[in-house]
């Protein structure tokens, strides 16, 4: 669907020369939610304005569908916008228009007659669920609600592509989870392809089946989702999976529990998928005989799939232990040693 | 202190006012102003708009034309209304026909209040957040469509109380006029109130014209108040 090829984008200030995207490739797959994820200055927001043609890229290409959006005329890529829709941080409603003129303005754009803007518009409002705010200005909105109007105005001319531009960046935790629900919601309804950046890896977490993670204009780590968060390679990916589960709490925590417990074996137990779902542990508790403190845990849900660990403290000799982590082992649970 | 008193009597009187006369003068002031402000706001939107766009773009061809606009908005913002009159006579009589009157002075306004108007128009559209023009042409908007249905409507408080302080100062500029030979409120206060020594005329041309200055005023806050939905 889109393939981002060894695509570099310089600019030069008086100051410095900056590369901003340094040798990206990525291909992403039709329907698919791709997140890309970076600290601020990673490259990600001039990345995501490359596949609309906002920024030029400096060398490489971006194909998008059968079209190579960088070397398309302005009027074919304004054509093309129409279907690689956009939306951003800080909503960029026109003020001067309410709701429903917010949303049919990239139909005007597109040239679609009157009656039709009408039907869509309200189509689209329902879809997104602001009956009965048509006639608002955005000033009388709440973030979510602006956000979910300019949701519905990138889907008004039924695009195929729909790039996120921070979009939950600027809500607060609960309104966010309600826009990505309402993103999963309408990727599954209109078969959209959703390409999205963020700093905050809940959100790749909750929607994305797939992520690249950027740091100085490169794509550091590719990957899916659960894998990035259960086996994270590059440091900057490891820093985000780190905040995203505050493992900092926990290793604090342990700290003082090899204090308590100064006999025992500490155990993190990690969990991916499916099995997370089923009592292993119980069933390992059982067949030796243990005895178990549970220090603590953590489950977190991905778009399909959760994963998660559990540090516990045991009482075990050398040979139960390896026993133990076979089992374990068996059933594609990981176990590290803490001690 | 007789002659103070005298003074005061003599301008309150109204002995002298011929109130048809001063009602022809009003509405030349009201046609003045109402003329220049229209061509003003088409021009001065225009050049504005120019400026605008010209401005840090990294296309070549827009340096060039931002610098000639630049240097003919400030030059002929420079040049004092009085002298600029005086300047403008040659190509006033080559157009109008005549230097006198209402129609001899409509030249001067315009081209003196256009460039000022440009500036005010240019810093309204710069207070356009950039994040909604970028929306537009995520949309597929062309330039054009970004002028009429953005720039325009997000800028419309700014354009609107800008054409209000310009049609004000255009009140100004024509009683100036009117003293070297257009019509109005302040050719009636020169011709009359000064040279025929009678200042119960000239302070009857300051009252209407202040009531005019107040009327545009109040009809530009409440437009500009209006149409504001931040």
């Amino acid at each position: 669907m889109i393939d981002i090829l060894n695509v570099n984008k310089n600019y030069s200030t008086k100051s410095a020369d900056i590369t901003a995207v340094d040798d990206v490739s990525l291909k992403i797959e039709s329907g698919e939610i791709f997140g890309i994820i970076g600290y601020s200055g990673a490259g990600k927001s001039t990345l995501i304005r490359l596949l609309n043609g906002l920024e030029e890229p400096t060398s490489g290409d971006i194909i998008i569908g059968e079209d190579t959006i960088n070397k398309l005329s302005k009027k074919d890529l304004r054509q093309k916008r129409q279907k690689v829709s956009m939306i951003f941080q800080h909503f960029n409603l026109l003020w001067s228009r309410t709701v429903e003129e917010n949303i049919s303005f990239p139909l005007e754009i597109a040239g679609v007659g009157k009656k039709e803007r009408r039907r869509r518009t309200q189509e689209l409002i329902e879809l997104v669920g602001l009956t009965g705010r048509e006639k608002n200005y955005p000033s009388e909105l709440s973030g979510g609600q602006k956000q979910r109007v300019g949701i519905a105005r990138a889907l008004s001319n039924e695009p195929a592509v729909l790039l996120c531009d921070e979009a939950t960046s600027a809500l607060d935790p609960e309104t966010t989870d309600e826009v990505l629900d309402l993103l999963q919601e309408i990727r599954e309804e209109m078969n959209l392809t959703i390409v999205l950046i963020t700093h905050e890896m809940h959100v790749i977490r909750k929607i994305c089946d797939r992520a690249a993670v950027m740091q100085d204009g490169r794509v550091v780590e590719t990957g899916k989702v659960l894998q990035l968060f259960q086996n994270p390679v590059h440091s900057v990916t490891k820093r985000f999976v780190r905040d995203d589960i505050n493992d900092e709490e926990t290793a604090l925590a342990l700290d003082e529990v090899r204090e308590l417990f100064p006999h025992s074996k500490i155990l993190k137990i990690g969990f991916v998928g499916t099995k997370s779902k089923t009592p292993v542990v119980s069933r390992v508790i059982k067949q030796f005989d243990l005895d178990m403190n549970i220090l603590s845990g953590n489950i977190k849900q991905t778009n399909n799939e959760s994963y998660g660990h559990l540090y516990v403290a045991i009482d075990v000799d050398d040979a139960t232990l390896e026993k133990v982590i076979d089992t374990l082992g068996n059933e594609d649970i990981t176990v590290e040693v803490e001690k | 202190m007789n002659e103070l008193i005298q003074a005061f009597t003599e301008m309150f009187s109204f002995e002298n006012v011929q109130w048809d006369v001063v009602w022809e003068a009003t509405v030349d002031t009201i046609y003045m102003t109402g003329i220049a402000t229209a061509f003003t706001l088409v021009i001065g939107l225009v050049l504005g708009i120019i400026l605008f766009l010209s401005d840090k773009s990294d296309n070549t061809l827009s340096q060039p034309v931002y610098g000639v606009t630049a240097f003919l908005v400030n030059l002929f913002r420079a040049i004092p209304f009085i002298i600029l009159i005086i300047l403008l006579i040659p190509f006033t009589k080559a157009i109008m026909g005549t230097i006198m009157g209402v129609q001899g002075a409509l030249p001067a306004l315009i081209i003196g209040a256009s460039p000022f108007y440009a500036r005010l128009v240019e810093i309204g559209l710069k207070e356009i957040d950039k994040g909604v023009i970028e929306a537009a042409q995520s949309m597929g908007a062309g330039t054009w469509t970004i002028i009429w249905k953005v720039l325009i409507p997000e800028s419309m408080p700014a354009l609107i109380s800008g054409i209000t302080v310009t049609a004000i100062m255009l009140v100004g500029s024509t009683a100036i006029a009117g003293v070297i030979g257009a019509g109005g409120l302040g050719n009636l206060a020169y011709m009359v109130g000064f040279t025929r020594n009678q200042s119960d005329v000239t302070l009857v041309a300051t009252i209407v014209i202040l009531i005019i200055v107040f009327i545009i005023q109040f009809a530009g806050d409440y437009l500009a108040k209006a149409v504001d939905k931040r």
